[in-house]
């Protein structure tokens, strides 16, 4: 079973880069996929910080905005290529995140959520504010992606022609995850969350530990951001709209918790709702809140938990125990 | 025909995939004390909690719990205490923000007391006369033994039918340990039911009225005090060690 | 600038802080429980008001008991629907439900309210006291004496009855409160309940110093968070002070430096504040 498990990922992950020409290769197919590689990959940055660390960062959409930034405004102003924009989206996503990590290394739970959440509205307000960054109206003109390598590969614009490079950004995420999950790090940062006396004793620094994963899911979430910017041709402060926070929290949670594929099949579920059942901009809101608040008071495991719930309930029809906690 | 003051049958906790407890089935007579003694681990804590419906964890409990008859395994624990099966747990017993006052006034006597024994404050002062003097401290000031004579009044303040008392001897000196155990044996006396958790299988054989035998989650011996003062498995696991 | 009148605009703009973040003191301190919602309410008490006003036709002195009751009602099914997490105390996902919560308010209210800002009218607004160059409206008056009145009531509440005592023993350990026969499902609503009816007064008397929005309430929760903070989770007292304190910072960084980053300078104060004590200042 196992050795086959590489082959038939790649298969899978080669299938995946035809789905958008086989399902028609309408535009809005495009589009649709398009957006689901850009905002899954956005997702994995805070599913690393939510599923491994078992914190919750309310401050993602800084690193999104700030890989959207990075790439507008080098791109416009000092006609950067997308291998230097998407290095420079890297660099301020580490150093913004290294000085948010530090600032939150001592503080847990909604402690660090709060303060992630408030950096997150303040640095929309220094966004809005600062012209230096475009103030309220933001970057516009994005021109195309540039991508090559020896002269051949990507130059443009349009759902279709980034399709390849978002579809190639997801594969790299998915890779990274998954590494990440079986490494030293990875590792250590699921016991600091389940276990940290046992950690504690095993010499595990919790501190370093969460630092360096805040650290490194920052890029992640900035890189979805730089290829944004190229999407829409424009970033703007809307960027740190409740809108993509949301998001990132249902994807991860809808499915559930510390599965690989988790992000990217929530993602993908909220994002068909939108493009094709949408019910408009307010009613999505509603659809999208009421997904993540409802799957939490329901099956907080996400809908792995409730699938579990019903095999266990075929399996047996006795009569459920009496649980004298509940009240 | 009366039926006992507490009856519980088939009694069963798991905590995950553990059997804690495991077919359980316990008597409490009105107006009668029974101790239920075991060694570390045997599940006495997690059978005394279940009979309040009460625990730290998430456990899943079955089987039935009759109070003078009626039915409580339904009920949540707050409503269980409110019908006169009330809990003292091992531990930490009282609020630590509260005073020795908020504490005992948290209780609200029952409006119908039938069958229920009533306690009024001046009983409770009588009793114990040291939380009178501290009354106005918060119940994080106290010492471990005011603390659980603290545990104790609340219940007492509930109006019992059945008081459970989980280990109430944990971490107190040998001379309280015989006060509260003296004060405990004299409200039988008068007529209070009492189910008693306890380590110390000695003191407790000279207390009680009947005598439970728990070792890994189920009841091995059961029997009159006197008659299990002479239990070989007595003897030999709790008090051979110590009179040789 | 005149300073006094900026300590003037400071202690009305702290008592307003102060007002908004006393629900979310004693919910923290109480239930543990995080609403990232708390915006949101604040939102829908603004907007319940300026509805019963504009709809019903009714006065703005019957328009904000109006909306404190509806936001009142809605606490109650709230808390309902968050009861076993609470009970679990599984923070982690109640930041989440309440922020998937606070999206559907913002969602739901652009739908029946439109998206356009709305102007909330209060007489008191306009009735202005001068004294020479010193000049405040008899709603900064309504609304600082209300905070303080409210506090004081919940101060005594909390300390001195027996109700207070339940919510106090709840807050430090609500399973052994059960066995006191007190049901903590009940006091997690009542405290709920509190917390959206507060914010909905304190969205009446405060709101109407600007146009309302659908999508406002980001700058609230980070305001009351600061609060929350500085003033040690969970104390009523300290939120007070913190109140005025952020209050006066406010209005003297405004007045100073740019009224455009008075957020982002808050921020940055309770980042210093976090950096030196993690749980807070008066944390225990």
């Amino acid at each position: 079973m196992k050795k086959f498990a590489t082959p038939a990922a790649l298969l899978i992950a080669a299938l995946a880069y035809f789905v958008p020409a086989l399902s028609g290769g309408a535009p809005v197919v495009y589009a649709a996929c398009t957006a689901i590689a850009i905002l899954a990959v956005m997702s994995y940055g805070a599913d690393l910080i939510l599923s491994y660390l078992g914190e919750v960062s309310l401050g993602h959409t800084i690193f999104w905005a700030a890989g959207g930034y990075a790439a507008s405004l080098l791109a416009v102003n000092a006609g950067w290529n997308g291998w230097q924009t998407a290095g420079a989206a890297i660099v301020v996503a580490v150093v913004l995140a290294g000085v948010l990590g530090l600032a939150t290394l001592r503080t847990r739970e909604f402690v660090f959520s709060l303060v992630t959440y408030a950096a997150a509205v303040v640095a929309m307000e220094v966004t809005f504010n600062w012209s230096f960054l475009g103030g309220s109206d933001g970057v516009v003109g994005v021109p195309p992606l540039e991508l090559t390598i020896f002269g051949k590969g990507i130059n443009g614009a349009g759902d279709a022609a980034l399709w390849p490079v978002a579809w190639g950004l997801l594969m790299l995420t998915l890779l990274f995850i998954q590494r990440f999950r079986h490494s030293r790090l990875g590792t250590s940062a699921l016991m600091v969350q389940m276990n940290p006396d046992l950690a504690q004793a095993l010499g595990v620094d919790a501190r370093a530990v969460r630092f360096l994963v805040f650290v490194a899911s920052a890029p992640i979430s900035a890189l979805a951001g730089w290829l944004y910017a190229y999407q829409r041709a424009y970033v703007g402060p809307d960027m740190f709209e409740s809108y993509f926070l949301v998001l990132m929290l249902t994807a991860i949670v809808i499915v559930g918790r510390r599965l690989l594929l988790g992000p990217l099949i929530g993602t993908s579920l909220i994002i068909v709702q939108q493009t094709f059942f949408s019910i408009g901009g307010d009613g999505d809101k509603i659809v999208l809140g009421a997904v993540l608040a409802g799957i939490l008071l329901l099956w907080p495991r996400g809908l792995i938990g409730l699938w579990d719930a019903l095999a266990v309930s075929r399996r047996s029809s006795r009569p459920r125990p009496s649980e004298p906690t509940r009240s | 025909m009366t039926a006992p003051a507490l009856e519980a049958a088939g009694l069963s906790v798991r905590y995950g995939g553990n059997l804690a407890i495991d077919d359980v089935d316990v008597v409490v007579p009105a107006g009668k004390m029974v101790g239920m003694v075991g060694a570390n681990g045997a599940g006495k804590s997690t059978l005394i909690n279940a009979l309040a419906g009460w625990s730290r964890g998430t456990p899943v409990v079955r089987g039935t719990v009759r109070l003078a008859g009626q039915p409580m395994e339904a009920l949540p624990p707050y409503r269980r205490a409110e019908r006169g099966l009330v809990l003292v747990p091992e531990g930490k017993g009282i609020f630590a923000d509260l005073t020795v006052t908020e504490n005992l006034a948290l209780v609200k006597p029952p409006s119908d007391t039938t069958g229920r024994h009533v306690f009024t404050m001046g009983d409770i002062y009588g009793l114990f006369p040291r939380l009178a003097e501290r009354r106005g401290h918060k119940g994080g000031m106290l010492s471990g033994g005011e603390r659980q004579m603290v545990a104790v009044s609340r219940a007492l303040r509930a109006a019992p039918k059945v008081l459970l008392l989980d280990e109430p001897s944990a971490g107190l000196a040998p001379r309280l340990v015989y006060e509260l155990l003296a004060t405990m044996r004299k409200l039988v006396d008068r007529g209070l039911s009492l189910l008693l958790v306890e380590q110390n299988v000695r003191a407790t054989l000279e207390l009680v009225d009947e005598l439970y035998l728990l070792e890994r989650g189920k009841i091995v011996a059961r029997g009159p005090a006197a008659a299990m003062k002479d239990d070989p498995r007595i003897l030999d696991a709790y008090l051979g060690t110590l009179t040789a | 600038m005149n300073l006094v009148q900026q300590l003037i605009n400071g202690l009305v703009l702290g008592s307003g802080y102060a007002l908004i973040a006393i629900g979310w003191t004693l919910l923290l301190g109480a239930a543990r429980l995080v609403n990232f919602a708390h915006g949101q309410l604040y939102m829908l008490g603004a907007f319940a008001a300026w509805a019963a006003m504009d709809r019903l036709g009714v006065s703005y002195f019957l328009a904000v008991p109006i909306a404190v009751f509806v936001l009142g009602v809605l606490g109650v099914l709230l808390q309902l629907m968050m009861l076993r997490p609470v009970m679990q105390q599984n923070l982690t996902s109640l930041m989440i439900v309440t922020l998937g919560f606070g999206y559907v308010f913002q969602g739901g209210a652009a739908r029946i309210f439109g998206g356009n800002p709305q102007t909330f009218v209060s007489p008191l607004q306009s009735a202005n006291i001068r004294f020479g160059e010193i000049w405040f409206t008899w709603q900064d008056v309504v609304t600082l004496v209300g905070t303080l009145l409210l506090f004081a009531v919940l101060w005594l509440v909390l300390n001195r009855t027996r109700t207070g005592a339940l919510v106090r023993s709840v807050a430090e350990d609500p399973k052994l409160a059960q066995l006191f026969g007190i049901n903590a499902s009940l006091v997690y609503v009542g405290v709920f309940v509190f917390e959206c009816a507060a914010v909905a007064l304190g969205a009446g008397l405060v709101a109407p110093r600007s146009p309302i929005l659908a999508s406002m309430g980001f700058d609230e929760v980070i305001l009351t968070f600061v609060v929350v903070v500085l003033g040690g989770i969970g104390s009523v007292g300290g939120s007070l002070l913190a109140g005025f304190g952020l209050g006066m910072f406010t209005a003297l960084f405004g007045a100073l430096v740019s009224p455009a980053y008075t957020t982002a300078a808050a921020f940055l104060l309770l980042l210093a504040v976090l950096l030196m004590r993690p749980r807070g200042l008066a944390a225990r």
